[in-house]
């Protein structure tokens, strides 16, 4: 029996390796995704690059490809890094301060508090929200006139605060930074608190019979244990502040003192119709969004295997 | 573990001063909607109207009652098609699989979190070939192929959870591809399937971005970009405008407080916004 | 029903060879167990029966038609191979009421209502599952579960049945119960049967022939007696019978023209009959082997003309069943004997001696048995 052949098998039938009626099916179901994605995500952005490329300026286009004349050219122009700057104090601010506050909130979270379910649920009412909706009332908050924030101020007896706040040059990127924070915590908040409930019990309760207390008990057994979802939470903070847009669009319009990249390259593209300059700042964002990216993706694939 | 008394007197303290924090701005809006204009003026924001009123949210809503029309249906066209497509591309990815399935999950994962100013000129130059530009068509097939690596995600995470047993029994039951994902896969994605949807609905419901560039100052406007406009038109009525907001901001609203659970499960799957 | 014939399997996950190099015959309407420890590619191999899985190399038969062969390019899906399979987990679908997960694979092939209604009724009497049809199957206890599992795969007079160890998230007794059921089941239905286990009694209990695995490696094939009295090797030898097998280290040595087995503690004389067969063996290292219910206390046998007997202390009595295993020392040498009664006490000694012809011989080197 242990020979090549069977003696008396007749090959009947045999069915070919080759497109099975199930992998049509397969490749049918897949296609429409395929096509979409293939076509809406790295089409375009190859597209824009090309014409990040090109000299097309004005409504009709033009794929008269010049090189790289509009980087040269966004090199050179002093509110490309006034963006550019506007951009890094954002990301600087807004990044650690939206983790900081959200893993404080989920401290305060764990710390078995009666009715956690609905502080959770009120923190994390902001980020459901669009930004035009947080554009809105945050305008609402820092009128200077009338608005909320200011005529509190007045009723407390504080009124030497009262300031200009968003119309107000000096502050309104800080007033910009403060309202996505206030947005963004509760993500980070929920991100936090997940990682913290993932580590078993056991480990608290040793660590508490070993002596640890109180926000020791975090620093020195929670903390440590929560690079994964700060990891995670980072990027997606990283990502959106490089392409905050909405926010500041509705807010202050185009205003110098709260001018990032994102609201440049819409500007440049939709109102003074440069296209290709505007589809350069574009790759760029879309650049920095990948160097932040595809480590993470890479990372958490590896991790993922094994 | 246990504090002492005091420090969770302070701890409540905290949670409290936290919790006014993130529902002042909400709570204003909704005080200020429903006060007449001379209560604006003479009345704290984080007071109650003094002679309420449904005026402002009147007013808002014969301006803003189109643009709501239009992202209803968009937002939940797209997200139907979005979450049927991502439900079978998860199937596919972790139940079918083929050889390079993990490559082209990762080039739709790269799809989450690309800033989508870098397909906004191609994406109007692609909507206005189509002449699917300031059409609501335009916007929901925008939305659904955005949407897919999303939910791809979403559903992927939730089907690798079904046992491959049940797959091989299928098969061996004599099941194809497509019955497996019928009468399988399919009946037990109910709760996959809320959580993208609830998802995608809210994502798409609060786009700004999309809607400013391929609908802005037309009969399919989506309610977002009418909201922002609202605000330029209304400069002093701050009534109307927080009534608009809130008009705006319902439907998520409602979800939030109805659908909350599922809502969180999405955020958790690693998923992004803006 | 059809034979299942498999030429040169081998399946390799990534650096772990799973199955290497298996041949197998499987006859029409056998009930045939693979056997083996966990991990030894039990699994894999119904996986490649069933089509669920592609080999790297080699083919599988069923009957006259050729399935899989990667060489000739050849590869029939499961859904086309009429062969029923059970999954270890049961793979119920836990959205469906039992009627549907047993007519699931009817309403697949398209057969009538009425057809559908009757042979499912006729499966859910035969199985005891009349008064459960209704039933979601998070409703079902594991034994039930077990039931709709058997019933889905035999509704449909599959060529082939393939069961992954179906009887192992069941308790003990209900276990001993469907043994004899399924045994009985698979007799009045004639279906050719292939039967995954890690446990021994089962397959002994319950198979026409056994294959024992081990690390991807076929040990042995055969009927469950040839396995139990003439297991081809020392994994095959340890692996079948309970208690285990007991093993000696021993040299054999020539004294003029006899050959006798020298474990230090004792010697005993090679039996003539089989001593041809370990001439070449002189001065080697050999392992003895003999099973517990083959050593006897010297008393309990009356009129026994053997002389080679050993004494040794008794460790430890354990009652088991209607026997009593008596665990032995002398020396280094430590031994456990099946009896069913003894005088004996713990720390008294004792007598024992063996019947030379139910020994067995393995060469130290390569593990093989020489008888
Ligand atoms: N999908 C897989 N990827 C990698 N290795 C695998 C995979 N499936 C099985 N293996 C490995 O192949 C070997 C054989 O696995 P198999 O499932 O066939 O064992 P088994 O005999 O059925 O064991 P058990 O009694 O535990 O079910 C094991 O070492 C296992 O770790
Ligand atoms: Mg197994």
């Amino acid at each position: 029996m242990a020979g090549n052949q069977l003696p008396g098998r007749k090959m009947r039938l045999p069915s070919r390796t080759m497109l099975t009626k199930d992998r049509i099916v397969t490749l049918i179901l897949f296609l429409p995704s395929l096509v979409l994605v293939g076509y809406f995500v790295y089409v375009t952005i190859g597209w824009n690059v090309v014409v990040s490329l090109s000299d097309w300026k004005g409504l009709t286009p033009s794929y008269n490809i010049v090189g790289f004349d509009q980087y040269t050219r966004l090199f050179q122009d002093p509110t490309f890094f006034t963006a550019l700057k506007n951009n890094l104090v954002l990301i600087l601010l807004f990044v650690p301060g939206s983790l900081f506050l959200g893993l404080f909130l989920a401290i305060l979270l764990d710390l078995k508090v009666r009715g956690e379910g609905v502080f959770r649920g009120i923190y994390l009412l902001p980020f459901a929200l669009s930004f035009v909706v947080t554009a809105v009332l945050w305008a609402w908050m820092y009128n200077p006139s009338i608005g909320v924030i200011n005529t509190l101020l007045m009723k407390t007896g504080l009124g030497f605060l009262k300031s200009g706040w968003i119309t107000d040059p000096n502050v309104g990127l800080y007033c910009v930074v403060l309202a996505i924070i206030w947005q963004f915590s509760g993500y980070t908040m929920l991100i936090f608190l997940a990682g913290i409930r993932s580590i078993p019990e056991s480990q608290m309760m040793a660590a508490e019979v070993d002596g640890a207390s109180g926000f020791d008990l975090y620093r020195l057994v929670v903390i440590p244990q929560l690079k994964a979802p700060a990891l995670s939470a980072f990027v997606v903070l990283m990502v959106f502040a490089l392409k905050a847009f909405d926010f500041i669009f509705v807010l202050t319009d185009y205003s110098d003192y709260t001018y990032i990249l994102p609201l440049m390259m819409f500007r440049e593209t939709f109102s003074m119709n440069r296209f290709s300059y505007g589809a350069a700042i574009a790759t760029i964002l879309f650049l920095l969004a990948l160097v932040i990216v595809v480590p993470y993706l890479y990372l958490s694939f590896r991790r993922e295997k094994e | 573990m246990r504090f002492p008394k005091p420090r969770r007197v302070t701890l409540y303290i905290l949670l409290v001063f936290f919790a006014f924090l993130f529902l002042l701005p909400l709570w204003t809006c909704i005080t200020t909607s429903f006060k007449p204009v001379h209560d604006v003026i003479y009345t704290t924001p984080v007071e109650l109207p003094l002679s309420p009123t449904a005026e402002p949210l009147i007013t808002a809503l014969n301006i803003m009652q189109r643009p709501l029309l239009n992202s209803f249906t968009f937002t939940i066209s797209a997200m139907i098609l979005s979450c049927l497509l991502g439900s079978i591309n998860g199937y596919i990815l972790t139940k079918i699989r083929f050889r390079g399935s993990d490559t082209v999950f990762l080039f739709f994962s790269i799809g989450i979190f690309i800033p989508y100013q870098a397909v906004l000129v191609p994406l109007v130059l692609t909507m206005s070939k189509l002449g699917l530009f300031n059409h609501i068509e335009g916007l929901i097939l925008t939305h659904t192929a955005y949407g897919i690596p999303i939910t791809t995600l979403l559903f992927r995470n939730f089907y690798g959870v079904i046992p491959n047993s049940l797959i091989m029994a299928a098969k061996t039951d004599g099941a194809g591809t497509w019955t497996i994902y019928r009468r399988i896969v399919l009946p037990l994605s109910l709760l996959p399937f809320v959580v993208a949807a609830v998802f995608q609905f809210t994502s798409i419901w609060n786009d700004f971005l999309f809607g400013v560039a391929l609908a802005r100052g037309s009969e399919a406007q989506p309610a977002s970009v009418a909201l922002a406009n609202l605000r330029g038109t209304t400069e002093f009525q701050w009534n109307v405008q927080m009534a608009g907001t809130l008009w705006y901001a319902l439907p998520v609203l409602v979800i939030f407080f109805v659908l909350g659970k599922y809502l969180m499960r999405g955020y958790m799957a690693g998923a992004v916004k803006g | 029903m059809v034979s299942v014939a498999i030429i040169n399997l081998t399946k390799t996950y990534g650096t772990t060879a799973a199955i290497k190099d298996l041949n197998l015959e499987i006859k029409d309407g056998e009930f045939f167990i693979f056997l083996g420890p966990s991990g030894c590619g039990k699994t894999t191999t119904l996986l490649c029966i069933a089509g669920l899985l592609k080999p790297d190399k080699g083919e599988v038969w069923l009957g006259n038609e050729l399935v899989t062969s990667s060489e000739r390019d050849v590869y029939v899906t499961p859904q086309k191979r009429e062969v029923a399979m059970m999954f270890q987990d049961y793979a119920i679908y836990p959205h469906m009421t039992v009627f549907n997960n047993i007519a699931f694979p009817l309403e697949v092939r398209g057969e009538d209502k009425s057809e559908i209604v009757k042979r499912v009724t006729a499966t859910a009497n035969l199985l005891g599952l009349s008064q459960l049809l209704d039933r979601k199957p998070r409703q079902l206890s594991g034994g039930q579960r077990q039931r709709v599992a058997l019933g889905r795969a035999i509704v449909r007079k599959p060529k082939v049945f393939l069961l992954d160890e179906p009887l192992a998230n069941l308790d003990a007794k209900l276990r001993v119960k469907t043994r004899t059921d399924l045994k009985k089941l698979q007799r009045e239905l004639g279906v050719t049967t292939v039967y995954v286990t890690h446990d021994q009694v089962e397959a002994m209990t319950m198979a026409d022939r056994i294959m024992v695995q081990r690390d991807g490696v076929t040990e042995q094939i055969g009927t469950p007696e040839e396995l139990y009295n003439h297991p081809a090797n020392l994994f095959v030898a340890g692996f079948i019978g309970s208690p285990e097998m007991n093993f000696t280290d021993c040299t054999l040595i020539k004294e003029g023209a006899r050959l006798w087995l020298d474990a230090r503690e004792f010697k005993t004389p090679v039996p003539t009959q089989v001593a041809p067969k370990l001439e070449s063996y002189v001065g080697e290292d050999l392992i003895m082997g003999i099973r517990p219910e083959d050593l006897y206390e010297r008393k309990s046998v009356k009129g026994s003309t053997q002389k080679n007997a050993l004494r040794m202390t008794v460790d430890i009595i354990e009652p088991v069943g209607p026997y009593l295993l008596l665990h032995l020392r002398k020396g280094r040498c430590s031994l456990v004997a099946r009896v069913k009664h003894t005088t004996a006490r713990v720390g008294q000694e004792v007598d024992i001696e063996m019947d030379p012809s139910k020994m067995h011989i393995f060469d130290k080197k390569t593990a093989k048995a020489i008888i």
